[in-house]
């Protein structure tokens, strides 16, 4: 079952053609990470699901029902975390979720059940205080519990963590990561680290469509390149090994660069490629000092789609 | 239908916690006084003005006097201050986003402009009849057994075209982008119609006299016939008003 489906989305401001055809569903229970860089097109396509925007041509369904612009009745699946939300300053967090819950249309037991628990869970459930007096890291917290609060099936954050520095970072992220059980996440940002940590779903977005979709393992699996770097004491050790790399005539780019040595084999997709250099090293009674395959990071993953 | 419940509330809440109805209370209130009271002081005041040996012979002060005060207050300080105190009821949520987070969840488009328009009308109501009464029960005390005529049909047709005005500015604001721009447009529309003001053949059918012949009412300088075709144009007006911002609205983009 897919939480939500976009079929050949498109908006153009003006000149520029920020959506291009974009497809993109996201499956239910997913973490899913929605990378693009600034300007690629993530809020912007946020908004259309949300019905704020209206797309030029495309489809877009929530929990199989069609969003329109302009509608809100779609919206009932949906948490949506704003990236700087604003709320009414004069309210306190309780009073703040109590309007939500009643917009929603939720029973008022159930909002009081609700809010005790979500401002637990984020940690505001001592506070008394005005929002007006609220840090950004609170606001965000306060965000997390009005997305959540009528239990939707989609929580959509648009950059939730760019504003806010690493405690406050780390604690949006342990709730979202809290919140996967119950729901699925749409989780819009640039932040890599932050996408490793808590995704299991990666999409990138460039110009206008999806440029890698999938598992985050099924994509670092697909990339996987046979590269090793090596380590050794000296200089003159690694010149040794690349030089005897060469005359083995592997089918290897070797790159040397003081004692580190980049070894990139050809055939990828050979597991044997590593057992071959351990033996090669073996046979010239070498020891390196560090011998690592090279893992495909998320971060490389990126820098190749947007190139 | 819970939406709107639930926005009118927390418009409410807000007029409050934003000292908005507080002030508007507090100005009504010292203008339900002070008609009767500058009415009854106005001929010892004058006198006091004047040069020795210039006597001025005033009539003496009647409630006509008082409610001609009033008129003068709430017509003209009284409207526009309601006006300005709710200028940012539209713009100031559209510009901050927090309009945005309450759309998103479910709170139609519908619901916020006629929430939002019950909440000023709701306040215009009740600090208008703030200061009637005031100035009502002062104006009873200082001139006891006298009550001009038509005195209820012009204190409805003020509150009339504060309401009509209420919605004409809720209406600019679902047209133009900041708080400042509704508040020109409205002036506008009602500079426009005092300008059509001077066609004698327009007058009657010009909403706008019913903020300018509460007066003449009391002195039975008009008949009450002569405002029902510009009650009646308020009176259409108000649904149109309101179905226009509603639909402008729906239509926004955020």
């Amino acid at each position: 079952m897919n939480v939500l489906e976009i079929h050949q989305l498109n908006k153009r401001f003006r000149e520029h053609q920020v959506i291009d055809g974009l497809e993109l569903t996201v499956p239910e229970h997913a973490v899913f990470g929605f990378i693009g860089q600034n300007g690629a097109g993530k809020t912007t396509t946020m908004k259309m699901v949300l019905g704020l925007l209206k797309p030029d041509s495309g489809s877009i369904t929530i929990c199989g029902e069609s969003v329109r612009y302009g509608e809100t009745k779609s919206n009932r699946h949906v948490g949506y975390l704003p990236d700087v939300p604003e709320y009414y300053g004069y309210m306190n967090a309780r009073e703040y979720l109590a309007l939500c819950g009643e917009i929603t249309g939720l029973p008022k037991k159930r909002i009081q059940e609700r809010s005790g628990e979500l401002l637990e869970l984020v940690g505001l459930g001592s506070t008394k205080k005005r929002i007006s007096g609220f840090s950004r890291g609170m606001k965000q917290r306060l965000g997390i519990a009005q997305a959540l609060l009528h239990e939707p099936r989609l929580l959509i954050c648009d950059e939730p963590t760019s504003a806010l520095d690493p405690v406050g970072r780390k604690e949006i992220l342990d709730v979202l990561y809290a919140a996967k059980g119950k729901t699925t996440v749409l989780l819009s940002t640039h932040i890599l680290t932050d996408v490793e940590r808590i995704c299991d779903h990666v999409a990138i977005l460039h110009g206008g469509k999806l440029a890698l979709n999938g598992t985050l393992s099924e994509l670092k699996e697909g990339h996987r390149q046979d590269g090793y770097a090596l380590e050794f004491r000296s200089a003159e050790e690694a010149a040794r090994f690349a030089e005897c790399m060469k005359s083995n005539r592997f089918a290897a780019t070797v790159a040397q660069e003081g004692t580190a040595i980049k070894v990139q084999l050809q055939l990828s997709g050979t597991l044997g490629g590593g057992q071959s250099i351990i033996g090669l090293l073996a046979h010239q009674q070498l020891t390196p000092v560090r011998f690592e395959a090279l893992e495909p990071t998320l971060e490389n993953l990126f820098m190749e789609v947007i190139q | 239908m819970s939406g709107y419940y639930a926005f009118l509330k927390k418009e409410l809440l807000e007029s409050i916690r934003t000292y908005k109805l507080l002030i508007l209370i507090a100005v009504f209130f010292i203008f339900g006084m002070l008609s009767p009271l500058t009415a009854k002081l106005m001929p010892d005041l004058l006198s006091s003005f004047l040069p020795e040996g210039i006597t001025l012979t005033v009539a003496e002060p009647t409630a006509l006097d008082a409610w001609m005060q009033f008129f003068k207050n709430t017509s003209q300080m009284g409207l526009i201050l309601t006006v300005i105190l709710f200028s940012g009821i539209l713009g100031t949520e559209l510009t901050r986003g927090t309009l945005i987070n309450m759309l998103t969840k479910g709170l139609s488009r519908h619901a916020v402009i006629l929430s939002k328009l019950t909440a000023m009308i709701l306040l215009w109501t009740v600090s208008y009849m703030t200061a009637f009464v005031v100035t009502w029960g002062y104006t009873a005390y200082l001139f006891p057994n006298d009550v001009p005529p038509h005195l209820e049909l012009s204190v409805f047709c003020l509150w009339l075209f504060g309401t009509f005005l209420m919605t004409l500015f809720l209406f600019a604001a679902t047209l133009v982008k900041s708080s400042y721009g509704a508040l020109i447009l409205t002036g506008a529309v009602s500079a426009l119609l005092a300008m059509v003001n001077i066609a004698p053949l327009a007058q009657k059918y010009n909403p706008l006299i019913l903020a300018l012949n509460n007066t003449a009412l009391l002195t039975n300088a008009i008949q009450p016939s002569e405002m029902y075709s510009a009650l009646t144009v308020a009176s259409i007006c108000f649904p149109l008003l309101i179905a226009g911002a509603a639909v402008t609205f729906k239509k926004r983009l955020l």
